[in-house]
């Protein structure tokens, strides 16, 4: 870690105003007016890719408002955190989206929940608050309260998509017509061809970045955590979990980290047999979908046996797991992925032999190296572009050093690379899993003293199927944390969709859409519409029990 | 390997389908599904409730009655089993059953009787609870037991504190 603080030093010089060496990364501190020189000296001296901004109403530590930018440094193996210290009556900062694209969403999401105005930004639009929306309300304010509802009667604040007049605005959404989530793609076209995409998500923003802070105490967010995707939920309780163990100093037993990585890899070959059904099913070859998901259901049962879930596997709290493995369900697990890899292997060659499915993913979708690393995207939409990137390895946790395999990379920029990423990835975690099994230490399988002091800060990575997924925890009072800040894969791989579908085929788009295993993290509530007089009204689950008597 | 691979493959595997819910489906053991509330055992302590992230298990209290109530609404529950975890008197168990589709909104009631406090009258815990501490101190003070939080503190610093020149 010395080096790296040295080697920032080098590039900044008297640009850092004081550091910080903590669990996974470098906090430092800059003023505001350097911070576009600084992420300059950061991306182009050092090779940092863009991760995320956070923002955090910091009234209640030091009476300011803070925004910070994180920055992998994938060679240094760690993580940059910058932040910037503003003023709390007229928190201002300047805009790096001119210089790295990835922050666009980053920017604005920060501006519209904390009310951190950035200057100079070139999209300024809202990103995440309804239509409606109340100017001057900011729900990550620690002093809007979690149980405030603003009337949505404000019409300054309402969406206005952007296109320019010769082309024809093609909706898309807002329900996925292949992936079943909520999201809206304006498809751009001129004649058959893609000029451009607007996207606007973010329909069922749940706010469980302020649900955590107010209402759940540090064990429990875990158990919401995993509720922010439905395929990929573990890593997101992993990540919780290790953010919270970095920021408290928590040493978690091996076996406990053994265990992690072993229901991660589970997870991640769960999720891309998935994913490589529903793109035959894009395709519209159900042959191959139905024979993906038939080779998938064992991997849940053993996710179940492992875990008792086949989904949410709820095993992890801060300090280790709750549930052990025993040698029986060992030795099926063993013997199951064995099936698996035959079924697995066959599947691959005979889908790799139709040719229409080959034309089809060859040669679309591209996504440049260069604009790879501006959008900061990650995982497999990163190692298909000739990125050689994976949390994993950069920044290993969990289990993974006593593990040895291959980041799969293509260099073909289409969507033919990004498929035979995800397919070589699955082998690689089925040898992880083998090895893991044969050195599986034993030993207990939770910290004993979990304490976890206040005002602390925690940043954590994992790779998740689509993805680097992160975690950033300031520890709170009464063990609960003060701040908690979540970015999913998708949400750096879906504005890279604007290179990818740009001068493509209308036919192509939905297949290129998928090529990026778009995680729109939702659950639905119900939404009644009283169409005579207008009015809307939630049904909450307890009516629902009632069989809707209210 | 040629197209025909797919329906040699098709024919090899057959029908994967199951007939749920004719055919039993099997889950592996250690699945967690329903938790099982004994109410012989359960002494109100409401550990269970404060573990509980999505509040499945609510702890209410009905001063009219003199009763303490523990509601379990399936509606609401993840099966994260942590409630089993922490209950010190392991009346809760997680068992595999996963098939929950239920008329009413409350699952489980179970009805505690509350203890009034000797001092203030004010209901503080229920008698099993207090019942469950006493036999864990033994003999130690009965009558400091039978007091609220409030006055057990009144209490216990009044008898630290020597009157000087009068009752305090």
């Amino acid at each position: 870690m010395v080096d790296v603080v040295k080697t920032l030093y080098e590039v900044l010089g008297g640009k850092i105003l004081r550091h910080e060496v903590i669990r996974d990364g470098v906090v430092i501190d800059v003023r505001p007016e350097d911070l576009v020189s600084v992420v300059k000296g950061i991306t182009e001296g050092l090779g940092g890719i863009y991760t995320v901004v956070v923002g955090v109403d910091g009234r209640g530590i030091d009476n300011t408002y803070h925004s910070i930018y994180v920055f992998s440094l994938d060679e240094l193996k760690t993580y940059v955190l910058i932040r910037v210290r503003l003023s709390p009556e007229d928190p201002k900062v300047e805009s790096i989206t001119p210089i790295v694209k990835g922050a666009n969403w980053g920017e604005r999401e920060v501006r519209d929940l904390l009310g951190i105005e950035v200057l100079g930004h070139p999209d300024p639009r809202t990103l995440i608050l309804p239509d409606g929306w109340p100017s001057n309300t900011y729900p990550l304010r620690k002093d809007f309260s979690y149980c405030e509802r603003p009337r949505l009667d404000n019409p300054g604040s309402n969406y206005v998509p952007q296109r320019s007049e010769e082309v024809v605005a093609l909706p898309y959404g807002p329900y996925h017509p292949l992936l079943h989530e909520p999201e809206y793609f304006e498809l751009h076209v001129k004649g058959e061809t893609v000029v451009d995409v607007e996207y606007r998500g973010f329909h069922v923003h749940r706010g469980i970045e302020k649900l955590g802070e107010s209402r759940l105490t540090y064990n429990q967010v875990p158990f919401v955590a995993e509720r922010i995707c439905g395929i990929c939920g573990f890593v997101h309780n992993v990540c919780y979990c290790q953010a919270v163990e970095n920021a408290a100093g928590i040493e978690v037993p091996e076996r406990a980290l053994y265990i992690r990585s072993l229901v991660l890899e589970v997870e991640r070959i769960h999720s891309h047999l998935l994913w490589l059904g529903v793109a035959c099913h894009v395709l519209g070859f159900d042959t191959g979908f139905m024979h993906a998901w038939r080779i998938r259901e064992p991997v849940m049962y053993l996710a179940e046996l492992l875990t008792g879930s086949r989904k949410t596997y709820g095993i992890n709290l801060v300090g280790g797991v709750r549930r052990d493995v025993n040698r029986d369900s060992i030795e099926k697990v063993v013997k199951i992925l064995k099936k698996v890899k035959e079924e697995y292997d066959h599947f691959v060659k005979s889908l790799t032999s139709v040719k229409e499915v080959v034309k089809r993913l060859e040669g679309s979708g591209i996504l440049p190296k260069s604009e790879a690393i501006s959008y900061g995207v990650v995982g497999p939409t990163a190692r298909g572009s000739g990125l050689k990137r994976d949390v994993r390895v950069d920044h290993p946790y969990a289990a993974y050093k006593e593990a040895s395999f291959r980041v799969p990379v293509y260099s073909e920029c289409d969507n033919m690379s990004r498929l035979l990423v995800r397919v070589d990835e699955v082998y690689e975690s089925i040898s992880i899993i083998d090895q893991l099994i044969d050195k599986l230490p034993s030993g207990p399988i939770m910290a004993e003293d979990v304490e976890v002091p206040e005002f602390r800060e925690g940043f954590s990575g994992v790779e998740a199927p689509r993805g680097e997924d992160v975690h950033y925890v300031i520890t709170g009072r009464f063990s609960k944390v003060y701040r908690w800040k979540v970015r999913a894969p998708s949400y750096n791989n879906i504005p890279a969709l604007k290179v990818m579908l740009h001068e493509c085929p209308l036919s192509d788009a939905p297949l290129t859409i998928a090529s990026i295993d778009p995680c729109f993290s939702c659950t639905d509530r119900l939404v009644v519409v009283d169409v005579l007089t207008g009015r809307k009204f939630r049904v909450d689950l307890r009516t629902l029990a009632r069989r809707g008597k209210l | 390997m040629s197209r025909l691979s797919w329906i040699k493959k098709a024919l090899e595997v057959g029908v994967v389908t199951r007939k749920y819910p004719f055919e039993h489906a099997e889950v592996p053991e250690g699945s967690r599904g329903l938790p099982e509330f004994d109410s012989s055992k359960c002494i109100g302590c409401s550990a269970c409730a404060n573990v509980c992230t999505p509040d499945a298990i609510r702890v209410v209290d009905d001063l009219n009655e003199g009763v303490r109530r523990v509601e379990y609404f399936v509606g609401r529950c993840i099966f994260c089993g942590r409630c089993a975890e922490v209950c010190p008197v392991s009346a809760i168990r997680i068992t595999k059953e996963f098939e929950l589709a239920y008329k009413d909104e409350v699952r489980f009631i179970i009805e505690l009787k509350l203890v009034k406090c000797s001092n203030c009258g004010k209901p503080f815990t229920t008698t099993r609870h207090l019942n469950h501490v006493l036999g864990k101190v033994g003999e130690g003070l009965p009558e400091l037991m039978t007091l609220c939080p409030d006055c057990r503190r009144k209490s216990t610093v009044n008898s630290f504190i020597t009157p000087v020149g009068g009752t305090v």
